[in-house]
């Protein structure tokens, strides 16, 4: 697609603020133009990489001068396209700064740049026997700025909550290329409008994160990993309620279909360890179980029928193993087949309804479609994936897609939940927005968008969508 | 004629915990270690509850260390082990101190077969199986291997892959040589030592980790068993491979094959 060309002379004003500046190869376009979504084409105009806060200002304050649109750029690890460069815009990377500053040991905080690789930050802080609890499968390529700019979610959010909460600090640049410096490294500060946290969880539209404080914890202790299974939806959630109440902390609570298992186990020959298939399984985590105390929550379980079976890994391998269970799910589902993906959250307590209707919905309007059924269950995070027919032509299957979006994001609406628990919106989910956001909470978001962003150059077309008639 | 199988259940760092020699480099740092149980005793410990499972019987699991090892003891009863013996000994013993104790065992319990890892992962001797047939005068197979992959429907449903003949007094072993696989049939009674690519060690049920806290386990020392276990062995020194030299970047192709001709002169 022919886009228009960069202002004359944006190029040469860019580069004369640090050597190496930009980028236009072709092969460097294509590659930070993507994210995970794999879905969009990409076509950027230029790649950026800043050293510095001081240089991203004047690259955003170029590019408001110029009106070039800015995709702010992290590890691209996302899978809503958030970081999707495909209309000719600059991408800046954020990938050059990445100083980690000391770890505070008192204060339990440290001071990292945007581009600091999560996994990193986890060593970083390790040395000091301590922790950012923000984890989740890609921590080797996703960034600090990214994960702030997503609120990223995970498979710890159980026991730690979502990025927002380990998060003091923020340098951002706005639209205009104006820097702010917000809350610094305070716990409290009740000093007005909190803005740190607009910016968290803004998917790049408000502005662009360069540098954050980071709140830090120690490392979890010993860990016991279960595998249970159980025989229904009901029974997962029964479980639930009685691991809440466990003599133990729980670290994660996550739960899989028998249809996600024998995909898994096609794929790479692995299956949960039990004599008879389960239609439901049950991986629990747990910290620090009182001593002792253990053998009677267990006993309770098999006494009272609450599972059909369970096992606790005996070491850090079999740990892995039970933990490649549930992680390795989405892969596999792409390995064996297409999977349609979406990311929704409900109120615990609809979790039920809302299963049986969206079962009753594929059953009725969707025959053939295989429900693969996993994820962050504790949070009330279902990941739904709905594999492609074997005999359906891919485009036929994509076009239904579309209309079971539409419908699912009916049944979630209706059950009070979100259509996108953790992965955002970006370009892939923002026409869906209305089924979770009224029209008013929009305009509160574009008035701020506005404010922040008065030319509206940072990340365009992601999270809002287009107005009617513009 | 039921089985008796002896099994062992050694202690045995984790090989996911970060192991480095200590500074004095007397041994390694056993701050922060995991432990868990050699995983080809674990493999011995699988295949005989799957002769069992077939052919009737029982195994018994024994371990040699302090009240630590008792964690593997138990996790060997949970697997399906019927009792357990424990050779209640603290300090520092050899591979001849251990063959010792066993022979004692093996004197006492009369198994058809002793099925042991090849070799522990923590000091890797790799002695201990043969001394003890050696000293028992029976026969022996090591590095017990599997025929088919780990992922066939046989060990799926869990076949054993040492096989009885029909008369009982003999087992058939396939173990790993250089470049293949070699098949051997043992008198009984015998002693096997395991090789990685014998079975996949199952997961423990929750209920049945619960029955193995009370199942019999028995304490001896190896004085009860008449062995002197002081060590005729000593590590010296212990120090941690040298550290790899950083890498470089060549500018182009040629470069990297004058590299790799004249420096590395690997082409």
């Amino acid at each position: 697609m022919a886009l228009p060309p960069l202002p004359s002379g944006f190029r040469q004003a860019l580069d004369a603020l640090e050597p190496a500046l930009s980028s236009d190869d072709a092969q460097d376009l294509a590659t930070y133009g993507k994210d995970w979504t794999r879905v969009f084409t990409p076509n950027p105009a230029l790649l950026v990489r800043p050293r510095s806060t001081a240089t991203v200002s004047k690259v955003v304050a170029l590019c408001h001068d110029a009106k070039v649109p800015v995709v702010p750029s992290g590890g691209r690890t996302g899978l809503a396209g958030g970081a999707v460069a495909a209309n000719g815009e600059v991408v800046l990377s954020l990938e050059r700064l990445r100083a980690m500053g000391p770890v505070d040991p008192l204060a339990l905080t440290v001071r990292v740049e945007a581009g600091a690789i999560t996994e990193q930050v986890h060593a970083h802080c390790a040395a000091a026997g301590l922790f950012w609890p923000v984890d989740f499968a890609s921590k080797g390529s996703s960034q600090v700025g990214g994960n702030i700019a997503t609120n990223a979610g995970g498979v710890r959010v159980i026991r730690y909550g979502l990025t927002r909460h380990w998060v003091l600090g923020l340098t951002v640049v706005t639209g205009t290329g104006q820097v702010l410096e917000l809350n610094g490294a305070l716990e409290k500060n009740n000093t007005g409008v909190d803005l740190r946290q607009l910016f968290i969880g803004s998917e790049g539209i408000l502005g662009v994160i360069t540098e954050a404080t980071l709140k830090l914890t120690r490392l979890p202790r010993a860990v016991s990993v279960f595998l249970f299974a159980v025989d229904s939806l009901d029974a997962v959630l029964a479980l639930f309620e009685r691991a809440r109440r466990g003599p133990f902390t729980i670290m994660a609570f996550e739960f899989f279909t028998q249809a996600c298992a024998q995909r898994l186990e096609r794929h790479r020959s692995v299956r949960p360890p039990f004599d008879a298939p389960s239609s439901h399984y049950v991986l629990l985590e747990v910290e620090d179980p009182l001593p002792g105390s253990l053998d009677g929550w267990l006993s309770g379980l098999f006494d009272e029928g609450a599972v059909q079976d369970g096992v606790l890994a005996q070491d850090e391998g079999q740990a892995r193993t039970l933990w490649t269970l549930r992680e390795g799910i989405s892969e596999s589902l792409s390995a064996t087949g297409l999977p349609h993906k979406n990311d929704i959250a409900l109120p615990i307590a609809g979790l039920r309804a809302f299963c049986a209707a969206l079962e009753a919905l594929l059953d009725a309007e969707y025959q053939g479609f295989e429900l693969c059924l996993f994820g962050h269950i504790g949070d009330g995070n279902l990941h739904v994936n709905v594999m492609k027919p074997d005999g359906m032509d891919k485009g036929a299957f994509l076009a239904r897609t579309h209309a079971l979006d539409d419908d699912m994001f009916r049944l979630v609406q209706r059950h009070q939940g979100s259509i996108s628990a953790e992965h955002g919106l970006g370009l892939l989910k923002k026409d869906f927005v209305h089924y979770s956001r009224t029209k008013e909470e929009l305009a509160v978001m574009r008035a701020l968008k506005a404010a922040l962003d008065p030319r509206g150059i940072l990340n365009p077309g992601k999270v809002l969508p287009q107005l009617a008639g513009t | 004629m039921p089985l008796k199988i002896l099994v062992t259940a050694k202690r045995v760092e984790d090989s996911e915990s970060k192991i480095r020699a200590n500074p004095a480099g007397t041994g390694i740092v056993l701050e922060g270690l995991k432990y868990k149980m050699n995983p080809f005793d674990e493999i011995g410990v699988e295949e005989a509850l799957r002769l069992v499972a077939k052919h009737g019987g029982e195994v018994v699991v024994a371990s040699i260390g302090s009240k630590d090892c008792h964690e593997q003891l138990r996790q060997a009863l949970a697997m399906g082990a019927t009792r357990a013996i424990w050779v209640n000994h603290a300090g520092p013993i050899d591979q001849l101190g251990v063959a010792g104790c066993l022979m004692k065992i093996c004197e006492r319990e009369k198994p058809n077969l002793a099925i042991l890892g090849k070799q522990s992962i923590d000091d890797d001797q790799n002695q201990v199986g043969q001394y003890l047939a050696e000293w028992l005068g029976w026969s022996q197979a090591t590095f017990a291997s599997k025929e088919e992959s780990l992922d066939s429907d046989a060990e799926k449903s869990k076949t054993p892959a040492l096989k009885l003949t029909a008369d009982g007094a003999w087992v058939t072993v396939v173990r790993e040589v250089d470049g293949g696989l070699e098949t051997l049939e043992c008198k009984l009674p015998a002693v096997v030592t395991t090789d990685l690519r014998l079975n996949q060690p199952r997961f423990s049920k929750l209920p049945d980790i619960m029955k193995a806290k009370t199942k019999p386990l028995e304490e001896l020392t190896p004085a009860a068993l008449g062995v002197d276990v002081t060590p005729q062995l000593t590590v010296t020194s212990m120090k941690a491979p040298p550290a790899r030299k950083a890498g470089i970047k060549v500018p182009d192709v040629a470069a990297l094959v004058d590299k790799l001709k004249n420096e590395a002169k690997a082409i």
